[in-house]
């Protein structure tokens, strides 16, 4: 004790909302209040800095997604609503991620199906959701609309923004009063530079989460840490441009050599340490939001960030 | 209009006139008013006061705090007929629901339309309506109609609808008034505007809403008013009937689009090139050998240039290309003819000084084309074009056109419209020739003459940070970018295409140290983009606190105590020097972001600059370079040097064929004289 755990900052990550209770004109459980920290994660602090979210992945297609998830969950990951169900009530997930990747087929144009999915994930679990649109900018513009329409009123988080893509959803943000994620390649500037366009458009900044974009440990991780801690630092001396929450997700975690070649009978464990390991890492760097496919990283997680917790006694841990 | 039987409206009276007669109107107001399906009430009145009007004692308040506002009354008494009649039958949309306004709105801020279009009246003929709603729909504008121009179109067989970009408001011009409250939503939804705040809202229809307005003949004296009263909102009023008087634009029905899109700003994006061969960066790389050739131009063979001008947006018509003298055809293959390449340029934000930047982009673009291919610049260019893609059918006109969408298409903010006149005429090329060579002549005067003290504002880049985080360059007229690719005008014109980018703007504020070159405001700007490392920066010493170096630099610049002086070793030279260090592991030395007293990066250009080393007492500092680099600056650095009346100097500095150790370096420096050994110590 004795330190000063502000360092003298003066800056505070602006609060983002996700999801909107029934009083609040959705039809979520909860909403969440990311955000607010003035400092550094985990840090011995009054009021104590609050555990990130750790939201979980899932799909609409699952021919897009990894093999060991399709193998772990079984015919759970053909049904959107099913899987987002089983996210809530027995991974024990925070969020639920919806990759539509039905878009991905070629020549996709059947956008109503679009509605009817994230309809039946809305209904199908209470949590808030973050909606992942299209990989297509063709058909961008309809996408996020529809995504936008259907949700009115649950303050969605949309994905992904790009300095060179980022008009379809940020227009469904302002439309529909969602937030969304900004995506830049591990660049500090790059990430200003996108909120700064955002905001040019007329996105808030409260409504804005940036994705500094994170890569597997031991694959180029160190560079996301580093981009990370430097976007906090930026923002908690006093820049406001990019005083927000961070999102990360390793997505490439489950494709990496390691996870590739490990024995069938290791590869759950060892996908799952991985997204373990640098979900953590990318926690103490400051992200607010740890997003992850595998399940079983899910309650790992959440303990682990229990136990950071200085206020935690052994009992929070299981 | 003397011998013109038509009659004849002058706006300004017919405005009074309608005004007083919408005052009445609204007076007489007697029912409750509403619309269904929104949230903004009576929009424009709410937008304007925050006060939701719904019967004459609201309507009449709104009126008054709104002087009287055309648009208001207008509102008002369509409100109420709406409410009283119902809405007019089919394709007629009358007032439009929140819910489509949100998706409307959407496609603006997702740029799948472009900007607003209101046209109303009657037009002079079906096929005239028909062809500006084409044009409309070309260009990504989302059109509503009002009026007889309605009808007109569905003469002409045109369809209508949302689906169409067309939307059909109303029978009469007077139902345009909804185009109003389709706005002032959007500027409530999408703008951020309070309902009330009048000035944000006015901000937002000017600046944001990229709205234009095309009246035909046929509007009655309200008419005139409501329309008159939109200009409040910066939409320009451009007229093509018999309105005289007031602030309408009269336009031809052939230009009238492209007037409105110009003063408002709206660009349509260039994404294809029409001409017979590829165009990328892909093919910048390629040349054009002999026996590949079809024709050539310039090189020294025949008289060409290439000249970029800016004009006035009046003077040219965006994307027109002129060829001047015999096509490709009358060329016969494998021989030179003369070339002028003159480029015409206009926009709101071009100015004279970006011409030359511009003019060097030439270079790429036409090495883009998979079949042309550009040597140099201004009156010594050499150009050809490959016997392959001269059978494809490219002609020299294709050339212009690949010019006139690149620039279009890479400086989208700057250029609103770029004409190309292509010049084959021997005699032609030749006059043409004289004209350009003085613009060359003013033009390099004005450069010649800039100085960092002319200029308050320096442009920094930090384009680098990506892999050197703490570095930030400081770029000034007589100090390029460490990257010699960078100069204080291409900083200017990339702040001004990309506010948010890499190269912002530095107000240099006073000097700390003029000698090194310390300003105020270059340490504030250098310590905010360093993230807090950097305190301090001098932009022409080497010794007090340097400019920080990415990886990029053209030349390393360091000291040689032993000798007191300043050593240069470009990236090209991969031998040893006086330093006992190879440009290499200098470079491993000084770089990613560190301030390193003793070492700078630097570009060649910067050598030949009257600011070069100013700290440590200038060019007389320097020692040694590397013969390859003596030889490229010889010409202008033997001017300079004799211009200061220091012509032996040149020879006194050393290469690696005097010296390639730090003795060797000493007693040539002996030998010769060298003014650095007499100079106040560096250390």
């Amino acid at each position: 004790m004795g330190y000063d755990l502000h360092f003298g900052w003066t800056g505070v990550i602006g609060p983002v909302t996700l999801g909107a209770t029934k009083a609040e004109g959705g039809t979520r459980k909860m909403a969440y209040h990311i955000g607010g920290g003035t400092t550094l994660p985990f840090l011995d602090t009054t009021p104590p800095s609050s555990s990130p979210l750790v939201a979980l992945e899932i799909c609409d297609n699952p021919e897009y997604w990894s093999p060991i998830v399709r193998h772990f969950c079984g015919d759970l990951v053909t049904t959107a609503d099913d899987w987002a169900k089983t996210a809530e009530t027995v991974y024990g997930a925070d969020l639920v991620r919806l990759y539509l990747t039905s878009t991905r087929e070629r020549n996709f144009s059947d956008i109503v199906s679009i509605g009817k999915t994230v309809e039946s994930v809305l209904q199908a679990t209470a949590l808030p959701l973050i909606i992942e649109g299209s990989n297509e900018p063709r058909i961008d513009s309809d996408v996020f609309q529809k995504c936008g329409e259907v949700a009115q009123g649950e303050k969605l988080l949309l994905g992904t923004a790009e300095a060179s893509r980022y008009r379809s959803i940020a227009a469904s943000a302002i439309a529909y009063n969602h937030s969304l994620i900004a995506q830049s390649p591990i660049d500090v500037n790059l990430a200003k530079q996108l909120n700064i366009l955002l905001r040019e458009i007329g996105v808030q900044r409260d409504h804005i989460i940036i994705d500094p974009y994170t890569g597997a440990l031991g694959y180029g991780f160190e560079y996301s840490y580093s981009a990370m801690e430097r976007i906090r630092f930026s923002a908690l001396k006093g820049d406001a441009d990019l005083g927000m929450p961070m999102i990360s997700s390793a997505i490439d975690s489950l494709n990496i050599k390691e996870v590739r070649e490990a024995d069938p009978e290791q590869q759950d464990d060892m996908a799952v340490q991985w997204e373990y390991y640098t979900g953590i890492a990318a926690a103490v760097a400051g992200a607010e939001i740890i997003s992850v496919r595998h399940p079983k990283t899910v309650g790992l997680l959440k303990n682990a960030f229990a136990s950071f917790k200085k206020s935690a006694d052994f009992s929070e841990v299981k | 209009m003397i011998g013109v039987n038509k009659p004849v409206t002058d706006v300004k009276s017919a405005k009074s006139n309608g005004e007083n007669h919408l005052k009445m109107m609204i007076k007489a107001i007697n029912h409750t008013i509403s619309y269904d399906e929104t949230a903004y009430h009576l929009p424009i009145s709410f937008a304007l006061t925050g006060i939701a009007v719904h019967d004459q004692k609201t309507a009449l308040d709104v009126f008054n705090r709104t002087n009287s506002n055309p648009m208001v009354a207008l509102e008002c008494i369509t409100a109420e007929k709406t409410a009283a009649d119902g809405r007019e039958p089919p394709p007629y949309t009358g007032f439009i629901d929140d819910t489509v306004i949100r998706k409307l709105g959407y496609s603006l801020v997702d740029g799948s339309i472009l900007g607003l279009a209101l046209v109303v009246g009657t037009p002079q003929s079906a096929d005239r309506a028909a062809a500006l709603c084409r044009e409309l729909q070309e260009k990504y504008m989302l059109t509503f109609l009002a009026g007889d121009i309605i009808a007109s179109l569905s003469r002409a067989g045109v369809k209508v609808g949302l689906e169409y970009r067309l939307i059909p408001l109303g029978s009469k011009p007077a139902y345009g008034i909804h185009f109003v409250d389709i706005i002032a939503r959007v500027a409530m939804m999408f703008g951020g505007v309070t309902p009330g705040d009048i000035h944000r809202l006015l901000t937002y229809a000017a600046e944001r809403a990229r709205a234009i307005v095309i009246v035909f003949p046929g509007l009655s004296d309200q008419e005139i008013a409501f329309v008159d009263g939109m200009r409040v909102l910066g939409f320009p009023i451009l007229s093509l009937g018999d309105y005289e008087g007031g602030d309408w634009i009269s336009a031809l029905p052939d230009e009238v689009v492209r007037r409105g899109m110009e003063i408002k700003g709206i660009r349509v994006n260039v994404t294809a090139i029409p001409i017979p061969m590829g165009c990328s960066p892909a093919f910048e790389g390629k040349s054009i050998r002999k026996e590949e050739m079809y024709v050539e131009f310039g090189g020294g063979r025949t008289p060409a240039f290439e000249l970029l001008q800016m004009v006035n947006a009046e003077e040219i018509k965006d994307g027109q290309i002129t060829v001047i003298g015999p096509e490709i055809e009358a060329m016969k293959e494998g021989s030179a003819y003369p070339l002028g390449i003159i480029i015409k340029v206009a926009g709101k934000m071009m100015k004279k000084e970006y011409e030359p930047v511009l003019e060097r982009r030439i270079h790429n673009f036409v090495n883009y084309g998979e079949g042309s291919w550009h040597v140099a610049q201004r009156d010594i260019v050499w150009i050809r074009i490959s016997k392959e893609v001269v059978a494809k059918g490219v002609k020299i006109e294709h050339i212009g056109k690949l010019l006139a969408s690149k620039f279009r298409m890479d400086f989208p903010q700057l250029l609103d419209a770029v004409s190309v006149t292509l010049i084959t005429d021997e005699a032609k090329v030749l006059s043409a020739k004289k004209d350009a060579e003085k613009v060359y002549e003013e033009r390099d005067s004005r450069i010649r003459g800039m100085r960092d003290s002319d200029v308050n504002t320096y442009y920094s880049c930090t384009l680098c940070q990506t892999f050197a985080p703490n570095h930030v360059c400081v770029i000034t007229p007589e100090h390029p970018a460490l990257c010699g690719a960078i100069s204080w005008l291409d900083g200017k014109i990339a702040y001004e295409i990309a506010p948010s980018g890499a190269n912002q703007p530095i107000e240099k504020g006073a000097f700390i140290n003029a000698q090194n070159g310390e300003y105020e405001g270059v340490n504030k700007f250098v310590k905010k983009a360093s993230h807090g490392e950097i305190d301090r920066c001098s932009l022409y010493s080497l010794m007090e606190y340097p400019m920080t170096c990415c990886g990029c630099f053209e030349c390393i610049a360091l000291m040689l105590p032993e000798v007191n002086g300043i050593m240069i070793v470009n990236r090209e030279f991969k031998g040893i020097t006086p330093s006992g260090m190879t440009f290499s592991t200098l470079a491993g030395t000084i770089g990613g972001g560190s301030q390193t007293p003793g070492f700078i990066g630097i570009s060649k250009n910067y050598i030949l600059s009257d600011r070069f080393l100013q700290g440590e007492g200038g060019i007389e500092r320097l020692v040694w370079m590397p013969s390859q680099l003596k030889e490229e600056l010889k010409t202008r650095l033997a001017k300079k040097l004799s211009d200061q009346n220091k012509s032996d100097l040149f020879e006194k500095i050393a290469d690696e064929t005097k010296a390639t150790t730090i003795e060797d370096l000493i007693s040539y420096l002996d030998s010769v004289k060298h003014p650095a050994l007499t100079m106040k110590p560096l250390v």
